[in-house]
């Protein structure tokens, strides 16, 4: 090689380098030394949690921390993949990781990943959570995996305007008083569908089985697809058949808009404003006002869900054990889950706290939603939020609950109930595996 | 040889510069009516899907979800394009700076070392070469979905989850990127050539640079091309590990923007015309080099 | 080394490495033998780092976590032995339903494919003004990417709003949910696969065509053959090996296709393909196992059968292509 052409081979080699180091200055580079720290938080859902406000409050308490967020607009499914395989992988996940109450459960055999909240003081804070939130948020052997930020509390909420339209009563007491129980809630739906033939009722069977599902197994068995010894039995418990069967029933009775949850089409029907009700968790109000906008805005009220009242949903902050700074990481979740911040992000995007004080709070306990018609959102969701038994939910509570889904989406598409729910135990068992 | 077509001068367009010939044989290449109507038709399902995108992108998401569709272009494309540019969760600037980044490195380092290894297995010697050959072409088989998990462990552990890094460096030269550069080296460059050049004393190198090089600038033009657009729609392995929404590629970018804001059709349309119109610059200043070299590598192969 | 040391370069004649080891400019004749026998390998030496790094040893780690229970849910590893494949071979449907989609929509797109490429092709063939403007207009479907093209045919595709529907509206038909019904999410997927390659596919059967010599036509139309005659008697069978060749790369990328069936959804659950997994693929299936259900080793046993499957595959066309041009 001659020297000519070795000074160009090292050019070239040294050009690559170069191109190369910019590229990895693109990543979130981890700071060492005694300036400012960034603390990244990885949230998901399309509104995010409303932190942006506390963010800044915190970042000029604390002038040596930086906060980012990532994963606003990143849907519950991608947001966990990847927080999985961060998580087992040992890198790349935030300092501080939203756990969603479904996969919360899939974590607790990974605790040694995480950092116990318990060593920084989170024993201490245990009055600031409804008791079954804070439980939810326990390993099996008492380690502190996360702190609750909301809980997902039920209500129906409806369009008043084409409750009036189809001779429905649209006041929002009224509406509750149609629907002491889930037949009367269909049976109202068959009223409605019989006078409006151009709007179907609910938007989709899933997320009423869903929201029936969370009820029933509530006041039932206490769990839903897996027991509490993670056995499955997705087709031996009642509660699961007998959401499963209301759903069919709720389907041949022509209430189904057959849009399927959280896709683009269930988005486009909030917009067009083709279906009349749907089942309604606190982060649910945040999801309609994103999804069917201003033109909506006053359309839209709140009453209360048939049953007994339920949760479904609801989040937890975390600290995985990959983070360089895991104290203030766990400082940042203590401040993000105080019963103050709850009620910021209450107000912001509509998530109900899981902790009573915030419950109690004027702020909260008192808060009409105008977008909803100024329905009274902060009684209507926080009453009886502190009697209800938590749900439990199997480590691949995720893969069944798909596998039960897209039976009921079939049944959507015109198959037998019956041979649907074959279906569901079917994929269900194999999915939960 | 001219720049443009990488074919050999061999192949002309039919019938092109054959005086004398019969009636009949003359007729036979003429294009019926049946072939002309079979072309506007494939050209038209061709790019009506661009049309589309141009429609919906420059129209206000309204009427994208309207009933009958929009066929003719509205007001809004500047608007639309601009939302996209704002948008915080689609990061699209940084996912179309990353991209050109990372296409750009791998398609220098592609040509560079395809050459480079193109030149070896077309004019050197040494042993095990065709067994060396047989395994290039054999990874070319492999999908990347048969290692992705231990190959995100690996990027985890190196620290490149959600850095360029861990979407260029294993790219960095493939399979096809040699083989093409073979098949043209054998016969692009002459023996005595070499041979000449090392009678004067070059070195292997010197060879590589002063001899080879030249001789393989038009295929390396369309290896880097047709590498630039492979690597431009790259969308499986970097949807895995590039989990930060503020650090994307493109691709990257448009399915945060669709997952975000699906019912915006036309923000998500608009999108899709930005993500492709640095493709579509290069196929209006290199098509014809495109297009020769996909025809070229079918000879070969 | 050493038995390379002893080996003459071959071809090149030991007297010329003489004269061109005394006529180096650094005068050090070991340097110019070194720089014979080791350049060709440092030429090839980077693709051979890539690959061992990023390819060869994920495979290995691939084929030890398929003998594993591994699963990030579970605190221990313990090895099962061939469980995995047994378990995938013999008891899961919904593995075999993957692969019947996969194959049903390989077929449904490629079939169409080549034979609308060829026919392109044979058109551009003619003699026809704008050769470059039709060449150029075929082929611009490849600048868009995978992602780009779910996106747009998602929504061409649409059940409410859709393009489709209100064409098959215009002539009468109902609106078809193209995501419920099996052969409709597979002829919608198929359109989106084939609206990407059949111009390329096209270009490359034009190459072929064009490297046929004309004789052949000609005296084949002085004996009356017709047109369609000799498209199928000389254009097919000369073409065969360019066949093959565009069917072994719509076999590998038929068999991993993934990005057009995933985005077909949006949603949750998008990798289950369907509410009955109409159109789910193998590779949709292999992360579903993966992510969804955690079965890290059982996705190990299904990343390695897919790829038994495109190698066998590819072999099968390989014999094929070989048998063919041998017989030439």
């Amino acid at each position: 090689m001659s020297v000519t052409s070795r000074r160009r081979f090292a050019a070239i080699a040294l050009a690559s380098v170069a191109v190369l180091a910019t590229g990895t200055a693109c990543g979130n580079d981890s700071e060492s030394g005694d300036g400012p720290i960034t603390l990244v938080v990885d949230v998901f859902g399309d509104q995010g949690f409303g932190y942006e406000e506390l963010y800044k409050q915190y970042e000029s308490e604390h002038p040596n921390v930086k906060i980012q967020e990532r994963g606003k607009g990143l849907g519950l499914g991608d947001y966990n993949t990847r927080l999985t395989q961060q998580i087992t992988a040992g890198a790349g996940a935030g300092d501080v990781v939203a756990l969603e109450e479904g996969t919360i459960v899939q974590f607790y055999a990974q605790a040694d990943k995480f950092v116990n909240l318990a060593d920084h003081g989170a024993n201490d804070l245990k009055s600031n959570f409804l008791p079954w939130k804070w439980e939810q948020g326990l390993t099996p052997d008492g380690k502190v995996l996360g702190l609750g930020t909301d809980i997902g509390s039920m209500a129906i909420c409806y369009r008043s305007d084409l409750f009036k339209a189809a001779n429905l009563p649209a006041d929002r007491e009224q509406v509750g008083a149609l629907w002491p129980t889930w037949d009367d809630f269909i049976a109202t739906g068959q009223k409605f569908v019989a006078a409006d033939k151009k709007h179907k009722f609910v938007d989709s069977a899933t997320n009423f089985y869903n929201v029936v599902l969370m009820q029933t197994a509530g006041a039932g068995s206490g769990h839903t697809y897996f027991d509490k010894n993670n056995q499955l039995v997705v087709g031996s418990n009642p509660d699961v058949k007998s959401a499963f069967d209301l759903t069919t029933k709720m389907i041949s009775a022509g209430l189904s808009n057959h849009l399927k949850s959280f896709s683009n089409e269930w988005n486009a029907g909030f917009k067009n404003g083709t279906f009349a009700a749907i089942g309604c968790p606190a982060w649910m109000t945040g999801v309609i006002k994103g999804q069917a906008g201003d033109a909506f805005a006053g359309k839209w009220d709140v009453a209360k869900a048939p049953g007994t009242g339920g949760n479904w949903g609801g989040a937890f902050l975390g600290v995985p054990k990959s983070s360089k700074h895991p104290k203030e990481a766990a400082e940042l979740v203590k401040f993000l889950t105080s019963a103050k911040s709850q009620a910021e992000a209450f107000k912001k995007v509509g998530n109900l706290p899981s902790s009573p004080q915030a419950l109690s709070d004027p702020a909260v306990a008192e808060a009409t939603n105008d977008y909803f018609s100024n329905a009274p959102v902060g009684k209507i969701f926080a009453a009886g939020a502190s009697e209800l038994k938590p749900v439990y939910l199997g480590p691949k509570n995720q893969a069944v609950r798909d596998a039960v889904e897209n039976a009921l989406r079939s049944v959507e598409q015109g198959k037998a109930a019956d041979a649907a729910w074959q279906d569901a135990v079917k994929n269900g068992e194999a999915a939960g595996k | 040889m001219t720049s443009t077509m990488l074919r050999p001068p061999a192949v002309r367009p039919p019938a092109a510069g054959r005086p004398g010939l019969r009636h009949r044989a003359e007729r036979l290449w003429t294009a019926s009516p049946l072939t002309w109507i079979g072309l506007v038709i494939g050209v038209f399902l061709s790019l009506f899907p661009f049309y589309w995108m141009i429609v919906i992108a420059s129209r206000t998401n309204d009427a994208a979800n309207s009933w009958p569709p929009p066929f003719l272009p509205g007001g809004k494309l500047g608007e639309n394009i601009q939302r996209v540019l704002d948008n915080g969760d689609a990061n699209i600037i940084t996912g179309l700076a990353n991209s050109f980044l990372v296409s750009g490195t791998i398609t220098v380092a592609t040509v560079f070392f395809g050459s480079l290894a193109g030149f070896a297995f077309a004019k050197l010697r040494f042993r095990g070469k065709n067994a060396l050959l047989l395994i290039i072409l054999a990874s070319m088989m492999i999908p990347i979905q048969l290692g992705v998990l231990p190959l995100y462990i690996l990027m985890a552990k190196l620290e490149w989850l959600n850095t360029m890094p861990s979407v260029t460096v294993p790219f960095l030269i493939g399979g096809f990127g040699i083989f093409m550069m073979r098949q043209y080296a054998e016969q692009a460059v002459p023996n005595e050539l070499i041979e000449a050049a090392r009678v004067d004393g070059c070195s292997t190198w010197r060879i590589y640079w002063h001899v080879v090089v030249p001789a393989l600038r038009p295929a390396a033009a369309v290896l880097g091309l047709l590498t630039f657009m492979e690597q431009w729609n790259q969308f499986f392995w970097p949807f895995v590990v590039l989990a930060d929404p503020a650090n994307p590629t493109v691709q990257i970018s448009l399915r945060s923007l669709n997952t975000a804001y699906f019912a915006d059709n036309s923000q998500i349309f608009a999108g899709t015309l930005i993500a492709t119109l640095p493709l579509f610059v290069v196929f209006v200043l290199f098509g014809r080099q495109i297009i020769g070299g996909i025809m070229e590598g079918a000879v070969k192969s | 080394m050493s038995s390379l040391e002893t080996t003459a370069p071959p071809g090149l004649d030991p007297s010329r490495s003489r004269r061109t080891a005394r006529r180096t400019p650094s005068g050090f004749p070991w340097l110019t033998r070194l720089d014979l026998r080791l350049s060709p390998y440092l030429f090839v030496l980077p693709f051979f780092v890539i690959f061992a790094i990023f390819g060869v040893y994920p495979i290995f780690y691939t084929v030890w976590i398929a003998l594993t229970d591994r699963s990030p849910l579970n605190a221990t590893i313990s090895f099962v032995g061939l469980d995995n494949f047994v378990e995938l071979l013999t008891n899961d449907p919904q593995f075999w339903n993957a692969v019947w989609n996969t194959f049903g929509m390989f077929v449904l797109s490629t079939v169409p494919q080549l034979l609308l490429a060829l026919m392109l092709a044979n058109a551009l063939n003619r003699r026809i003004r704008g050769q470059m403007f039709f060449r150029l207009a075929i082929a611009m479907p490849i600048i868009t990417s995978t992602a780009v093209v779910a996106l747009i045919f998602s929504m061409i595709y649409a059940r409410d709003f859709g393009l489709a529907n209100w064409l098959l509206d215009l002539v009468g038909v109902d609106p078809i949910d193209w995501r419920a019904n099996r052969f409709a999410s597979w002829f919608a997927i198929s359109t989106m696969v084939d609206w990407r390659w059949v111009g390329y596919n096209a270009l490359i059967y034009l190459a072929a065509m064009q490297s046929i010599s004309k004789d052949m036509y000609e005296a084949a139309a002085l004996d009356g053959a017709s047109r369609r005659r000799q498209f199928w008697s000389i254009t097919i069978p000369q073409l065969r090996p360019t066949i093959i060749f565009t069917l072994i790369i719509s076999t590998i990328g038929g068999l991993q296709l993934f990005t057009e069936p995933l985005m077909f959804t949006s949603g949750s659950g998008a990798l289950s393909g369907g509410s009955e997994g109409q159109f789910q693929t193998i590779t949709m299936y292999l992360l579903e196992v993966m992510n969804t259900r955690f079965r890290w080793g059982y996705a190990g046993a299904v990343a390695l059968v897919l790829f038994l499957l495109i190698a066998s595959v590819s072999f099968v066309n390989y014999l094929l292509a070989r048998r063919i041009s041998s017989d030439k």
